[in-house]
């Protein structure tokens, strides 16, 4: 099928226009408001930026009484491990993210819009700013847009590179100028976001997949995929394929076909291990259980993992389990906004542990701490960093326990010996 | 009002009541660290998470509003393990140095690592985050960072309490830190609350660490008589000697003290404390100083005035009315002082620094007498020839004092008090050391009551102004505090 939202061509605005952009906006600003949530609510649009919450639902949210103030936010922070696909969306198609924005502003009455973009991103923030400066050229974004009265400013603002400004309401703490830390919710956004106002904050894909859906209706998009899980999504594949990659493909796909068909299957004399199917927080799948799972929502909840943000890390057999997690704690560890005592406490207490396994001065006894250390951080946080720390740490000392048990035991790493000097297995280098 | 279940036990609460709150009212207790009442909500221990019936997750009492129907369970199983699983958490980097920590006794650590854990540690002391041990920060308080919890109610109070913003959480994840806000010090007036308020050994007062063991304090409930707010405050105290003072929170005037109030018990204790009467600069016993004093105002006869002060207690200016109406028979006393507008500092510092204007002001509205600007034109005219009065008291009659030569007969309690040319002292107990009624700003009548006894032969006012008139021929029949009060209508 098509791509709706990975074109070739369509990076700066005449070609977008040429291609029809900027007409699902027209289309919109002629339309009831409240018709366009109706729209986005029938497609099953779901949000792309871990968390998988319908979005129609989401902007329903907004209260609309008049006299209130409301911010569109997009999450362009994309700092979830394996994760690639906003920075490509912004290289290849800014305009569909920008039309979406101004689209989401007029459907739930907001007139200003920020860009929150990963502070490493400096050139596609750049991309991002003439994109816009381009479009308010014409007249897509600013005051009284296309003569139909509606005004919609829209701004980039660049991070600081902490994984934690992702979570949305450390998001707004950090646009607001504060230190990036999750809020206590309730309150949601939707109520009390930016500035204290209603808020619509939403990843890239999923704005960016909104023209569309106006333009062809939501039944068209609900159409794609299976089940309720509709539409394409981004898959940024990584590990030793032959072909690693962003590849955009209808929710249901299997992942088999995904590393067989688009990314060529393994490198020669590679075998899968395992896959991490949703981005570095998500429970991991073994070579097994990854083989006839599909790659949507349901399937993969079912499966006991998440799609997460799509970014799907292969692991073949030269790749050490242990080690893998290492690098996943060390990032964490590093990451956790020390806020709530077990992310701020376990985080690091599952570093160490891993630390020790991995060089060779573990202890059996290591390995049930640091599975109930996991089980002590989760769902008891304010923002879910400390499950996203903890499912993996389950699931790896769960699925591979064996891997564990032989580097507490034989007190150092079996493959990391027999792999030493060659390049080509830098452990962990799939992360 | 929605109505609620915890433990079983049906309650109705007000819209917006937390369930840690709802519980508090059925007496049933949640454990937290950063909840505090008066500051904001900010959810982070995770000490206080109780299970909601049908919700998957474990929710925090302190942030969860009382939703109608709802059914909520405090000591499950599920509970009381992510109980002793948060406590773990909190003690892996804990330096453990409860020994020579000042906190211990009444530290958030132990106690619920008594209560909800008394589980082994897992944890390596080698692998133990490293943090700042004690350093200074500000007037009043000491920080040890490694032995801080990172509940930030240090922070939240220095930005909502006294809004001077000088805490803030440096780094993150583990390495996370307390520390100053560049430039500032911790030099607020109300900076030893912080001690209070940190549930740990982590701030500490200067003033009181090292001085005993919190296991050896008695407790007596008393007021502050620092200005006219006559804040409730605890004295924490033993072997007749007072090491601390801290709040007790009440509705009506206070939930903090300020650290200026923090520091009145200093003076009861200070070297310079009066135990005798001085007659010019020379000390001497009590008795010769009465002596002395009674003479001189006899000499006067009805040239001798009275000035009450708004630093004495009920009792003891009523006291002082008596001496003027029965045993000088003058009408030249006055009780009448000027108050503030209330509270001056948006928090609790009241604009008048006396603590019984208004208690003073009961013996005008029982006796009369002249206001001070009249008492102290009579002074400065030469028409008065001895005054007796507080030390306090003396210097708002000051300026007429100078070139008067009237004598002046002061009652106090340092001899950093005694005003320049007094020519007669006499000692009194300190309201730590007799109880005395005061009426604050507010119109609150509150009774100090006595932590610790007075030096020998130290008295009472009201008793040193029975003797004084004794001397003088008089019985003004002040044989107890209650009877000071006789004609007084509180
Ligand atoms: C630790 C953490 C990091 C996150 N990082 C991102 C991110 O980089 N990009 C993103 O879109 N969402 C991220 N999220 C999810 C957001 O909180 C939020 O759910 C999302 O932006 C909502 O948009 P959506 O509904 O369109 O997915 C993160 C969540 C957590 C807990
Ligand atoms: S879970 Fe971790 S990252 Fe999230 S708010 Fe708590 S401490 Fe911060
Ligand atoms: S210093 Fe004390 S009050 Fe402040 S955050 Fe640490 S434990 Fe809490
Ligand atoms: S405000 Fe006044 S009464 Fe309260 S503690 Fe301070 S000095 Fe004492
Ligand atoms: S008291 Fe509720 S989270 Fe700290």
């Amino acid at each position: 099928m098509e791509n709706i939202l990975l074109k070739d061509n369509v990076a700066d605005l005449e070609s977008y226009f040429a291609s029809g952009g900027y007409k699902p906006l027209k289309k919109a600003l002629a339309l009831n408001p409240a018709r366009i949530v109706e729209e986005v609510k029938k497609s099953n649009l779901r949000g792309r930026g871990g968390a998988g919450f319908p979005t129609g639902l989401k902007w329903s949210f907004i209260p609309q009484h008049a006299g209130c103030l409301r911010y569109v936010v997009c999450n362009a922070d994309e700092g979830e491990p394996g994760t690639f696909k906003d920075r490509e969306i912004i290289r290849k198609n800014p305009h569909a993210l920008i039309e979406g924005m101004a689209i989401a502003g007029f459907a739930i009455g907001a007139n200003h819009g920020y860009i929150y973009i990963r502070g490493e991103f400096s050139a596609e923030a750049v991309l991002l700013e003439t994109a816009i400066a381009a479009a308010r050229a014409k007249g897509f974004i600013g005051k009284n847009i296309l003569g139909s009265g509606f005004n919609f400013e829209l701004f980039v603002h660049r991070g600081a590179g902490a994984y934690i400004c992702g979570e949305e309401t450390a998001l707004l703490e950090s646009l607001e100028g504060f230190k990036g830390q999750p809020r206590l919710k309730p309150p949601f956004p939707a109520v009390k976001g930016l500035f204290a106002s209603p808020t619509v904050i939403n990843n890239v894909e999923t704005l960016a997949a909104v023209p569309a859906i106006v333009e062809k209706g939501g039944d068209w998009y609900a159409s794609i995929g299976r089940g309720k899980s509709a539409g394409t999504k981004l898959f940024c594949v990584s590990g030793p394929v032959k072909k690693p990659g962003v590849y955009e493909l209808p929710l249901g796909t299997a992942l088999g076909d995904l590393l067989e068909k688009s990314c060529g299957g393994m490198k020669e004399g590679r075998r899968l291990k395992a896959v991490i199917p949703g981005g570095s927080s998500t429970p991991v799948l073994t070579a097994e259980e990854a083989r006839d799972v599909k790659l949507d929502y349901e399937s993969l909840a079912a499966a006991g993992s998440m799609l997460g943000s799509g970014a799907v890390i292969v692991i073949d057999e030269s790749q050490c389990m242990v080690d893998l997690l290492r690098v996943l704690a060390r990032f964490y560890h590093h990451e956790s906004c020390g806020q709530c005592t077990p992310c701020r406490e376990g985080c690091g207490w599952i570093e160490k542990i891993l630390n020790r396994l991995e060089e060779g001065k573990g202890s059996p006894g290591d390995i049930d701490t640091l599975y109930s250390v996991a089980e002590g951080m989760i769902s008891r946080t304010i923002c879910p960093l400390a499950d996203a720390m903890a499912m993996p740490v389950m699931s790896f000392v769960k699925k591979f326990r064996g891997e564990f048990e032989a580097h507490a035991a034989g007190k150092t790493c079996a493959l990391r010996t027999a792999l030493a000097g060659k390049s080509e297995a830098e452990p962990g280098s799939a992360i | 009002m929605p109505t609620i279940k915890i433990d079983g036990r049906t309650i109705e609460v007000t819209k917006g009541t937390t369930l840690l709150e709802a519980a508090q009212k059925l007496g049933i207790y949640i454990p937290r660290y950063c909840y505090h009442p008066k500051l904001s909500i900010s959810g982070n221990c995770r000490m206080c998470l109780v299970e909601i019936e049908n919700a998957p997750k474990l929710a925090t009492a302190c942030s969860t509003e009382a939703a109608e129907g709802m059914s909520v369970f405090t000591g499950t199983d599920k509970v009381k393990t992510a109980r002793r699983d948060m406590l773990e958490f909190l003690l892996i980097n804990h330096p453990l140095d409860c020994p020579i920590c000042d906190q211990a006794g009444e530290c958030g650590l132990q106690d619920y690592y008594m209560k909800y854990s008394l589980q082994k540690s897992r944890f390596r002391q080698e692998e133990k985050v490293r943090r700042q041990k004690r350093r200074a920060v500000g007037p009043h308080l000491v920080l040890d960072n490694e032995r801080c919890i990172l509940c930030t109610r240090c922070v939240r109070f220095c930005a909502e309490v006294t809004k001077t913003s000088e805490l803030e959480v440096m780094q993150r994840s583990d390495h996370s830190y307390i520390d100053l806000k560049e430039g500032k010090a911790l030099d607020n007036n109300y900076s030893l609350n912080i001690a209070d308020i940190c549930p740990v050994g982590a701030f500490t007062s200067r003033d009181f660490r090292f001085k005993q063991r919190v296991w050896f304090l008695k407790k007596t409930s008393t007021v502050c008589l620092g200005c006219a707010t006559g804040c409730r405050m605890t004295a924490h105290h033993n072997e007749n000697t007072i090491y601390r003072l801290v709040p007790l929170p009440n509705s009506q005037t206070n939930t903090w003290l300020c650290d200026h109030g923090r520091m009145t018990y200093k003076a009861v204790q200070a070297g310079d404390r009066l135990s005798k009467g001085v007659i010019k600069n020379g000390l001497i016993d009590l008795e010769p100083a009465l002596r002395e004093a009674a003479t001189r105002i006899d000499e006067a006869k009805s040239e001798a005035a009275v000035l009450g002060s708004p630093w004495l207690s009920v009792e003891d200016n009523a006291a002082l009315a008596r001496l003027a109406i029965s045993a000088l028979k003058t009408v030249n006393f006055c009780f009448e002082f000027s108050s503030g507008q209330g509270i001056k500092d948006g928090i609790l510092v009241n604009e008048d620094p006396a603590p019984n204007t208004a208690g003073a002001g009961l013996l005008k509205a029982a006796h009369g007498g002249v206001s001070l600007e009249e008492l102290s034109g009579r002074i400065a005219s030469g028409r008065i020839k001895v005054l007796v009065t507080e030390a306090r008291a003396a210097g708002l009659v000051k300026t007429a004092l100078k070139t008067s030569g009237c004598r002046l007969i002061v009652f106090a309690q340092n001899r950093s008090e005694i005003p320049a040319g007094a020519y007669a002292t006499l000692p009194y107990a300190s309201y730590f050391e007799t109880p005395g009624t005061f009426i604050n700003y507010q119109g609150l009548r509150r009774r100090t009551n006595p932590a610790v006894r007075p030096a020998d032969g130290v008295k009472p006012l009201w008793n040193v102004v029975n003797k004084l008139a004794a001397y003088s021929g008089t019985s003004l029949g002040l044989d107890s505090a209650e009877n000071a009060l006789k004609d007084i209508k509180l």
